[in-house]
């Protein structure tokens, strides 16, 4: 099959297969249109989009998940969701991930980028050091720090030993049970923030920084009034993602504290899994994800509108 | 792309591999024993079944006790799913059969039942239909080192009263003992002690009433005052610190380590703490002394009224038959007598309780066969979900999140709801 | 060269607190993966009394013990199949589907691309449930297509966004000319732009791939015969056995991250362009 793009001048012969070609050319888009799409809608409509009106649906009853539902008890699931404390902690757990990540996480990224966006000796090293955490399976780094949470055993109770002191058991105690999870979550995603972060100062103009240098800003004005803002729109989608991300977590609570103790560490879908899932409560649970789902659609609705225009 | 391609036809062939079906009858077996000593006896069983039936498999597969409850409701739903269940009976079990996945073994194990205890049959009979066969009989009550409490100067077979327990933790904190070992991360063996004070307080009425809604359900005065007493025991501070992140096993291996002095215990796991042991060992038999649940004061229940478990074994809908006969195996006089005498179990099979060889489980055993009133573990026989829900409510008393009204309050308005 | 023109400071710190601030960093990073890798190589004695230091001595076998046990390798055998199912499926349909929304433009097409990327909205998570309930009725539990289908449908959005940038930014004269040589799409797609789309299919494959292997969640849900289980759910279940026996689970641990480990040191540019890119693009 030729590949040149360039203009040939196009021989008589190959235009009448041009004329032939224009309906040939709309059988074959046909061709394409039918066999390309559909699977990629099948699959969707079937994975995605059905079980979230299922999940509508559902939420209606119920039902233990064997048979039909047959029990209609309207938005009473809902009302159970909203009255019950595990939900509200669950909920607020959900809002204080986003605000450690925006306020320790965000800033720390922003810090490491800054530095490690030269290139000096060490410096890609250390970017790879940085982004590792985020490539590990969330369940291992759960797994990991639980054991350095340990209480007899752990890296936490040693420091703690050596000082003569008793270790305190983070994960057994309903207050410091979220300290401990917040912790593992900076841990791991401060890394991808940072690259993102590397990657738009890498790509910024250096020629604002340098007329701002010469103009005589020093370094926190040429910071404040130059670099930051040039970063606004890398910042919006950190804070995107770091929303998103949050409201997602799951993986990461399971291995540490299995949402205790006493439902006191729980995200709102380590919530669906322990009492939707677990307890097979399938219309309470799927009144906990369309409750999950509006969340996540209003934000990315309204975020998008509000602080990005991008496609 | 011609890689890619391969790699698909590869995958497409394994999957078919995988699902093509083997020449011999395969019985699958679910269970959660984490002793290795009698997982190898269950072994030799399966083996000894293989050998005198040709063509059958028996395939034992473990998942830990909380994963296990976990994973219950998807593995059932499966077409995959095992052929012979662990079930603690009770609600749970009547939700099971009305979700419609066990089969009815009447037919199957026919007269056989007869050779088994008639309560424990009963535990595992619905609409006149046997759904399991029981295999092991157990206690609830505080497993203790002899060598802790002689060390506190507290004498085990004194403590009758609730009161004489209290007395007893404060002694054993004063001699710088941790007083008692649970396994709170995994809420069940906290709820005993609720659970417990309940049956104490208010006997088998209480619990009739408070099923049929009378007296307030749940949230009545029987419910509410065992969440007071036993806050009175948590306010007293017991437990090993950080006994809210502690499973079940951590906190038996931590007792059979010799750091605490009790444990409100199913009977059997006096035989689990040998195994979950940093040395392997944990307390010896002579060194193990056993505390019947004490009485509170104004306690309206008998002192034989009993808490603990049937255990038993469920076949699933569509199991081969050989899993029935497998179980009646199992369940024969010659293995439960096995099973006895290294105390793993409290016998259902008439007799072979005599080949118990340690002094408190045939103590246990004498408390069963007494008992007019054993009430099985609240968390399975309300049901899967409100049986949860007291294990969620009795956690948080412990933790002190919720004051005992409130946990009673739960309990009754999950009891409401239903499952 | 600003330093030139700064006034005169006895001593310029910056540097020295740059790099107390990275070292600093780079330990909280390195200790908790170093004391897991090194744990495994400890009794559990000394875990408690030597928690940082390299061990006394160096226990093979918790992790020779693993590496002969069949399910290890089970567990990553699983992992595998999973993941390729996944990746493979994913590749197809997408690259297909953006293909045609690069080039074919029909009535509803940008809504039809609206619709899809809805899916980047929510996680799956949120309708596990009626998934699980879907997947029990098309018979597909405890099966490897039971969790990679549903992947696969949940990656297009993302997956059809970057393709489909990536087409449109082919140069649009290939087409024409293909057009005109009286080439139909379809072997354009195959003969054309497929070939030239390796950069961005490795990308959306690596991303895929990485997100399978790791995802918990779904196969979780899915599965429930252990034989069945990719390492996520194995290293948990082990976990449940083992639970105050540290040394073997950070044995386990170790020897369960190393492939990803392998992998991010063989192909990190790759993984981090993949893993941004899906960020910066989406």
């Amino acid at each position: 099959m030729s590949q040149h793009g360039g203009t040939i001048a196009i021989p008589q012969e190959a235009r009448a297969p041009a004329a032939r070609g224009r309906r040939g050319a709309i059988d074959s888009r046909l061709a394409a249109l039918l066999l390309f799409l559909p699977p990629a809608l099948m699959l969707f409509t079937l994975f995605v989009v059905l079980p979230i009106g299922e999940a509508a649906w559902y939420s209606g009853f119920n039902w233990n998940g064997f048979g039909k539902p047959t029990r209609w008890i309207g938005l009473d699931n809902y009302r159970f969701v909203f009255d019950s404390r595990g939900f509200g902690t669950a909920f607020k757990n959900n809002l204080l991930i986003i605000v450690v990540s925006l306020t320790i996480q965000l800033p720390l990224a922003l810090a490491l980028a800054l530095i490690l966006a030269e290139r000096f000796r060490g410096s890609v090293a250390l970017r790879m050091l940085f982004f590792l955490p985020y490539v590990l399976a969330e369940i291992a780094t759960g797994l990991i720090f639980s054991f350095i949470y340990d209480g007899n055993y752990g890296l936490l109770a040693s420091i703690y030993r050596a000082f003569g002191a008793e270790a305190p058991h983070l994960l057994a105690s309903t207050q410091t049970s979220m300290l401990a999870i917040l912790i593992v979550v900076v841990w791991k995603y401060f890394g991808f923030h940072m690259m993102l972060f590397i990657a738009a100062l890498q790509g910024m103009d250096r020629n604002l920084v340098e007329a701002a240098r010469i103009d005589g800003a020093s370094r926190w004005q040429v910071l404040r009034y130059v670099v930051i803002p040039l970063l606004y729109p890398t910042i919006k989608l950190s804070i995107f993602f770091a929303v998103v991300g949050s409201l997602q977590l799951f993986d990461l609570v399971m291995p540490l504290t299995r949402g205790g103790p006493a439902d006191s560490s729980n995200t709102m879908v380590s919530f669906l899994y322990n009492h939707g899932v677990s307890r097979m409560r399938v219309g309470y649970g799927s009144a906990i994800g369309v409750i999950l789902f509006v969340i996540c659609v209003t934000f990315a609705f309204t975020y998008k509108r509000w602080f990005m225009r991008n496609e | 792309m011609g890689y890619l391609r391969t790699l698909a036809l590869g995958a497409a062939g394994l999957l078919l591999a995988a699902g093509s079906a083997t020449a011999q009858t395969t019985v699958k077996w679910l269970h959660i024993e984490q002793n290795p000593t009698q997982v190898k006896i269950w072994e030799e069983v399966a083996r000894k079944f293989e050998a005198q039936n040709t063509g059958v498999k028996v395939e034992m597969q473990f998942l830990e006790n909380e994963a296990y409850k976990a994973k219950l409701p998807t593995i059932l739903q499966s077409r995959d799913r095992p052929h012979i269940l662990y079930s603690w009976a009770g609600g749970v079990l009547k939700a099971q059969i009305e979700a419609d996945v066990l089969e009815d073994m009447t037919a199957g194990v026919g007269a056989y039942k007869d050779n088994l205890s008639a309560g424990a049959v009963a535990a595992f009979t619905v609409g006149g239909k046997l759904y399991g066969l029981p295999y092991n009989v157990s206690q609830v009550g505080f497993m203790y080192n002899k060598d802790l409490f002689a060390k506190a100067g507290v004498d085990g077979s004194k403590v009758k009263s609730w009161d004489d327990l209290l007395d007893a933790v404060k002694k054993l904190k004063a001699a710088g003992v941790t007083p008692i070992a649970v396994g709170g991360g995994d809420k069940w063996p906290l709820h005993f002690y609720w659970t417990h004070l309940a049956v104490r307080l208010g006997g088998k009425p209480a619990f009739e009433a408070a099923l049929k809604g009378q007296d307030g359900g749940f949230e009545g005065e029987v419910f509410q005052k065992s969440g007071e007493l036993m806050k009175q025991l948590v306010d007293l501070e017991p437990f090993q610190t950080g006994f809210l992140g502690f499973k079940n096993q951590q906190a038996l291996g931590f007792f059979g380590d010799g750091k605490a002095a009790m444990n409100l215990a199913i009977s059997h796991h006096s035989a689990t703490q040998r195994a979950l042991a940093a040395d392997k060992k944990g307390i010896a038999e002579d060194k193990l002394g056993w505390i019947d649940f004490p009485m509170p004061a104004g306690g309206k229940g008998q002192l034989t009224d009993t808490l603990g478990g049937v255990n038993g074994w469920l076949v699933t809908k569509g199991a081969p038959k050989e899993a029935v006969a497998f179980l009646k195996f199992f369940v024969s006089d010659e293995v439960q007598r096995a099973l006895a005498a290294q105390n793993f179990i409290i016998p259902t099979f008439k007799g072979s309780e005599a080949a118990l060889s340690a002094a408190f489980m045939q103590n246990v055993a004498k408390n069963i066969a007494a008992s007019n009133y054993h009430q099985n573990f609240y968390d399975q026989d309300l049901g899967p979900s409100v049986g949860r829900v007291v294990n969620d409510a009795v956690a948080e008393i412990a933790g002190g999140s919720m004051t005992p009204k409130q946990a009673a309050k739960a309990i009754q308005d999950a009891f409401k709801q239903g499952n | 060269m600003s330093d030139a023109l700064a006034p005169r400071r006895p001593l310029d710190l910056m540097p020295l607190y740059k790099a107390v601030f990275l070292g600093v960093v780079a330990l909280l990073v390195i200790v908790p993966l170093l004391a897991t890798v090194l744990g495994g190589f400890k009794s559990l004695g000394e875990l408690r009394t030597n928690p940082f230091g390299l061990p006394e001595t160096w226990e093979w076998e918790n992790y020779t013990g693993i590496l002969f046990s069949q399910r290890y390798w089970q567990l990553l055998w699983n992992s595998l199949v999973i993941a390729t199912l996944t990746v493979v499926l994913t590749l197809i349909v997408a690259s297909m589907a953006a293909f045609v929304f690069a080039h074919i433009h029909f009535f509803g097409s940008s809504m039809l691309l609206s619709y899809l990327t809805m899916g980047l909205l929510f996680p799956a998570a949120t309708a596990i449930l009626p998934l699980f309930i879907k997947v029990r009725d098309l018979g597909l539990l405890d099966s490897y297509l039971g969790v990679a289908l549903p992947q696969v449908a949940f990656s297009l959005a993302m997956s059809i966004l970057l393709l489909r940038r990536f087409f449109k930014d082919l140069p649009h004269e290939l087409l024409e000319a293909a057009l005109v040589d009286g080439c139909s799409y379809i072997d354009f797609f195959r003969h054309v732009t497929l070939p030239l789309s390796r950069p961005i299919l490795a990308t959306v494959g690596t991303i895929t791939f990485v997100h399978s292997w790791n995802s918990y969640l779904l196969p979780l849900v899915m599965l429930n015969s252990d034989s069945m289980y990719p390492w996520p759910l194995g290293i948990m279940i082990y976990q449940g056995e083992f639970s105050a026996e540290w040394h073997l689970i950070l044995a386990f641990i170790t020897l369960t991250i190393l492939p990803t480990f392998l992998l991010f040191i063989l192909a990190q540019k790759h993984i981090v362009a993949g893993l941004t890119a899906g960020a910066v693009k989406g």
